[in-house]
C-alpha cells in the first residue's frame, strides 16, 4: 500500500471524529511515514508495518468515543462510546444485544414512569386542594410533594446506574481491547476488513 | 493456539514496555514503535491508540521540541501519575514473572 492510499484508508475511517481529532490522528502518522522514509524505508514497507489503517482507525475512535464520554457524562456520548466499544469487536453482540436492550428497556420505562410520577404529583400538588379530595387541602399538598420527590429520587437513582451500567462496558471494552492482536496479525494486504 | 498466548503476553506487556522506555528518557512515537516493532515484535500502528489511551489517562504528556530538520516534533514523557502506574505496574511484573519462573524451572 502507498502513503497516499493508507493515508486515505484511515481518513476514511475516523470520519464523524471531531476535524481537531482528525488532524492529530493524520499528523501522528504522516510523521511516521515521514520518518519512515528519511530512515530509508519504502513507503509499502512502512505501511505495512503499521497495520490495517481500517482497524486502526476503529481502535482509535473507539478511544475517542471513551475519552468524551469520561469528559461529559452526557446521553449522546455515552451511546456514542458504547457503539465504540461494540464497533470494536471485543464484546460478542449477539451475545450482549439482548441483554443491553433488556437492560436499556426497563431503564427507559422506569425513568418515563419516574416522569409521569412527578407530574402526578404535581397535579396532586395543584389541583387537590381545590377539588375536595379525602383528607383536606393540607394532605393534598403534602401528598403532591411526597410523589414529586419520591419522583426525582427514582430519577436519580436511574441517572447513577445508567452511569454505572456503561462505565462497566467501557470497562469491560477496554480490557478485551484488541488493540494488540491486528498489528500482530498477518495482514491481509488489502483486505476488506 | 501458543499465538494467541503471545498475542495475550504481548498485549499484557506492550504499556508496561511505552511506560520503561519512556522512565527512560522522554521520546517520539517512532522511536517508541520501532524499538518495540524491533524488540517484542509489535505492529508499529498500535502505538498511536496506545499513546493517546496513555494520554487520555493522564500518564504521559506531549510537548513539542524544535528538530533543526523539519517541522518540531511530538515528545511523550511520563506524568508524576506515569511514573506511580510504572513503578506499581513493574513491581507486578516481576513478581509474577519470578513466580513463572520458578515453576517453570521446577518442571525442567
Amino acid at each position: 500500500m502507498t502513503r497516499q492510499a493508507f493515508m486515505a484508508r484511515l481518513r476514511d475511517g475516523l470520519r464523524g471524529l471531531p476535524p481537531q481529532a482528525i488532524a492529530d490522528i493524520v499528523a501522528d502518522y504522516e510523521t511516521h511515514f515521514a520518518d519512515g522514509l528519511a530512515a530509508g524505508r519504502s513507503e509499502a514497507d512502512v505501511a505495512a508495518a503499521l497495520g490495517d489503517p481500517g482497524r486502526l482507525a476503529r481502535e482509535l475512535r473507539a478511544e475517542a468515543g471513551l475519552r468524551a464520554w469520561e469528559e461529559s457524562r452526557s446521553p449522546s456520548a455515552g451511546a456514542a462510546a458504547v457503539f465504540a466499544v461494540l464497533g470494536l469487536g471485543a464484546i460478542d453482540i449477539l451475545i450482549l444485544l439482548p441483554i443491553l436492550m433488556g437492560v436499556g428497556g426497563a431503564l427507559f420505562g422506569l425513568g418515563v414512569a419516574a416522569i409521569a410520577i412527578f407530574f402526578g404529583g404535581g397535579v396532586v400538588f395543584a389541583a387537590g386542594p381545590f377539588t375536595g379530595m379525602p383528607g383536606g387541602a393540607a394532605a393534598a399538598i403534602l401528598a403532591g410533594i411526597g410523589l414529586m420527590a419520591a419522583a426525582t429520587s427514582l430519577g436519580a437513582l436511574l441517572t447513577l446506574v445508567t452511569i454505572g451500567l456503561v462505565n462497566a462496558l467501557v470497562w469491560y471494552g477496554r480490557l478485551h481491547y484488541r488493540l494488540l492482536k491486528p498489528a500482530l496479525e498477518p495482514q491481509t494486504v488489502g483486505g476488506l476488513q | 493456539m501458543p499465538e494467541a498466548i503471545e498475542i495475550q503476553l504481548k498485549k499484557g506487556a506492550l504499556e508496561l514496555c511505552v511506560l520503561a522506555l519512556l522512565s527512560r528518557q522522554e521520546s517520539y512515537a517512532y522511536e517508541i514503535a520501532s524499538r518495540l516493532a524491533e524488540s517484542i515484535g509489535m505492529g508499529e500502528g498500535t502505538i498511536y491508540p496506545l499513546m493517546r489511551r496513555l494520554q487520555n489517562e493522564r500518564l504521559v504528556e506531549t510537548h513539542l521540541v524544535e528538530s533543526s530538520s523539519g517541522p518540531s516534533r511530538k515528545y511523550y514523557r511520563l506524568t508524576e501519575a506515569g511514573k506511580a502506574s510504572f513503578a506499581s505496574q513493574k513491581a507486578a511484573w516481576t513478581s509474577f514473572s519470578d513466580a513463572v519462573h520458578g515453576i517453570l524451572g521446577e518442571v525442567k
